[in-house]
Formats: structure tokens, sequence, C-alpha cells
């Protein structure tokens, strides 16, 4: 009897009963209305905005980039990277890293540095041949897009001539994209 | 008999309330709440994956916007519910095909045109609304992750050939 009147009050003093009740009533509610509408598969997208075939003639007798940036996909030989600067081509070969898989990492690095030769270069021409599976020109697409180690990033040119003092005084403005615009190069070949 | 039941279960408890336990439910609710929470999607756009298209996966973090819904799977092509064209072992069937131009399907061309038509017809005046997908020629390609690229580069082409020269990719997040 003495030890059943004792045990109550020691939980009073060292416990407090939270009250749980409407934490729980919130939950119930949104549990059932988050698995409702949630979907299970994020469906995200790249861009890729296909030049039209008159919009490119135009674009390119205005304002020809100087540099540009070609990745020719090849399913036996691996990909060819081509930098065109000013007339002048260099042509780097990425090879295969076994069979059947790209030497992506090898690609990532070898893209850093031509991105940080031509910080201005924000587009990147793809030309993969007919055999290359789709997956992997996504794969490769996402290692173009941008810098994945952190610490590698690239000065951004600011694009308005009139600028201020006190903006030219500043640190310039860096990204770690590199490559964001991908277009398909040999899309309007026959 | 089962007020008898009764009785007897209700003399078995010591009082009328009873205490129970729901701190393992509320654990379990508040793991599923945070997972929930962090999988939810704020894009405005809603994609339902098609029958027959695997998506590739990539580590883009664009959230997909408003287009004309082309998929490709390697049996058809759909535009939204639609089948356009059918294909065969990844290949389109040759009456699809531009007699001229390997890479021109035509039903596809023809559907795309007669939207892009519809559109420019409607009367803004009239209460119509153009859609501006439409319009700015934006194109959703949900294709097959396992596709060759030959089959996939009509397609690009065959859109910019109707106007359609925004393509968007559509892809599952994933690493």
């Amino acid at each position: 009897m003495s030890r059943r009147l004792r045990k109550p009050r020691q939980i009073m003093s060292h416990e407090f009963e939270l009250d749980l009740a409407p934490l729980l009533a919130v939950m119930v509610k949104l549990v059932p209305v988050l698995l409702v509408s949630s979907a299970f598969m994020q469906v995200m997208i790249v861009e890729t905005d296909l030049p039209q075939a008159v919009k490119e003639a135009i674009a390119q007798n205005n304002d020809k980039p100087k540099t540009t940036v070609q990745l020719e996909i090849n399913k036996k030989s691996g990909i060819k990277v081509i930098v065109a600067k000013d007339g002048s081509q260099k042509v780097d070969q990425i090879a295969m890293k076994s069979e059947s898989e790209y030497d992506l990492s090898g690609l990532h690095k070898f893209l850093q540095h031509v991105k940080a030769e031509n910080p201005e270069v924000f587009r990147i021409e793809f030309a993969p041949d007919a055999n290359v599976p789709y997956k992997d020109i996504v794969k490769i697409m996402d290692e173009v897009r941008r810098s994945r180690d952190k610490d590698v990033r690239f000065p951004m040119r600011n694009q308005n001539a009139g600028q201020s003092a006190d903006q030219k005084d500043r640190a310039p403005a860096s990204t770690d994209y590199m490559f964001p615009d991908v277009i398909f190069a040999n899309m309007m070949d026959g | 008999m089962g007020y008898g039941r009764r009785r007897y279960s209700s003399k078995s408890h010591s009082s009328s309330t009873f205490g129970l336990n729901i701190t393992s439910m509320t654990d379990m609710f508040t793991i599923l709440l945070v997972f929930l929470l962090q999988s939810y999607s704020t894009s405005q756009v809603e994609i339902n994956p098609v029958t027959g298209v695997s998506l590739p996966k990539s580590s883009t973090e664009s959230n997909p916007v408003e287009g004309v819904r082309v998929s490709l799977s390697a049996n058809e092509l759909k535009i939204g519910e639609r089948t356009i064209a059918s294909l065969k072992e990844a290949q389109f069937n040759g009456a699809d095909v531009d007699p001229n131009d390997s890479n021109f399907i035509l039903p596809l061309f023809n559907e795309l045109d007669k939207m892009s038509k519809e559109n420019a017809a409607k009367d803004i005046a009239k209460g119509d609304k153009k859609k501006p997908e439409i319009e700015e020629g934006r194109i959703l390609l949900q294709a097959d992750q396992n596709l060759n690229y030959a089959v996939i580069r009509k397609v690009m082409y065959t859109a910019s050939m109707a106007g359609f020269p925004k393509l968007k990719l559509a892809t599952v997040v994933g690493d």
C-alpha cells in the first residue's frame, strides 16, 4: 500500500506529461495530404534550345562567337573535344574508360581547363553519333553543365560596358556553371 | 452473450480511461512527415510518367515548365495522350518518314503544325486564350533512356522544323 502511494508522487516531481494530441492531430492530417499530392518520381528538365535553321543562320552572321566548343561523341572511340578559337582548332580525344563507359571524370577535368581558358563561352555543341544511347547523352550533359568541384569557379565577365566605378573595384562575379547552353550541332545535318 | 462478454472486458480495466501509448506512432509520423516534406516538389507543372518510357537520370535542378508534351518510347510517339506514330524496334515506320528527308516525321510535323496554326488563329478579342507554350514553341520531350540518338534526333529535327525550337528534355532526379 505504501509503495502504491509513493510511485505517483515520483512521476509528478520528475516528469511531466507533454500533450501530444494536437501535434498528432496536425500530423494525421498533414501526412495524408502530402502522401496524396507528392510525386514519387520527381521530373526535372534539361533545357536545350534547338537552333531553328533560319534563326541559326542569322545568328551566325550577326555575332559569330570567336570560340566554339564541340563534343563529338562516339560509342567506340569516346568523346572528341574540339575547341575552335580564332580560326585555329584544337582537337583532344577523351578515350573510353572501358568498353561501354565514357571517361566522364576525365571529360569533366578537361572541360574545366577549357572553361578556365575561355570563361566567356557558355555554349557547347554536341554532335553525338546516331547509335549513342540517349541516357549517355544526358549523362554527358550533366558533366558539362556545371563544375562539380566546389573550389573550381570561373570568373564572369560583366556584359555592361558602362559600369560604375565601385562595381569595378569589387571582386569579379564567379560562377560554377561551365557550359549550361547545350545545343545539338548535328541535328540539322542530313 | 455479447453483453456478457463486454461486461467482462470492462471489468478487467481498472478505470474507465486507459493510456494509449502513442509515442511510437508519433515517431513514425514525424519521420514520414519529414520525408514527404523533403520530397515535396514545388513546381507548378505536373508531369505524369508515360508508360513504356523510363526517363534518364540527371542532376539538373530546373523545374519543369509547360510545353507541348511529346513522349517517345520504343513503341510509339505520342503528343499528350494521343499516339501519333508507332515505332518498330525503335525505328520509325517507312510510311511515317518523308521519302526525301529521312529525319522528317510527317505525322508529327502535321500535328504540331496544326496545333500552332490553331493557336495562331485564336482571337484574343473574342476571349480565346493563346497558349504561350505553343506560341513560344516549347516542347517537353519525354524520351526513353535506351533509345539511340538517331531516333531522338528525328523528333527534335521535325519539331524545330514545325516551329518548336525550344526543347526541354524531361529527366528524373537521381545520381
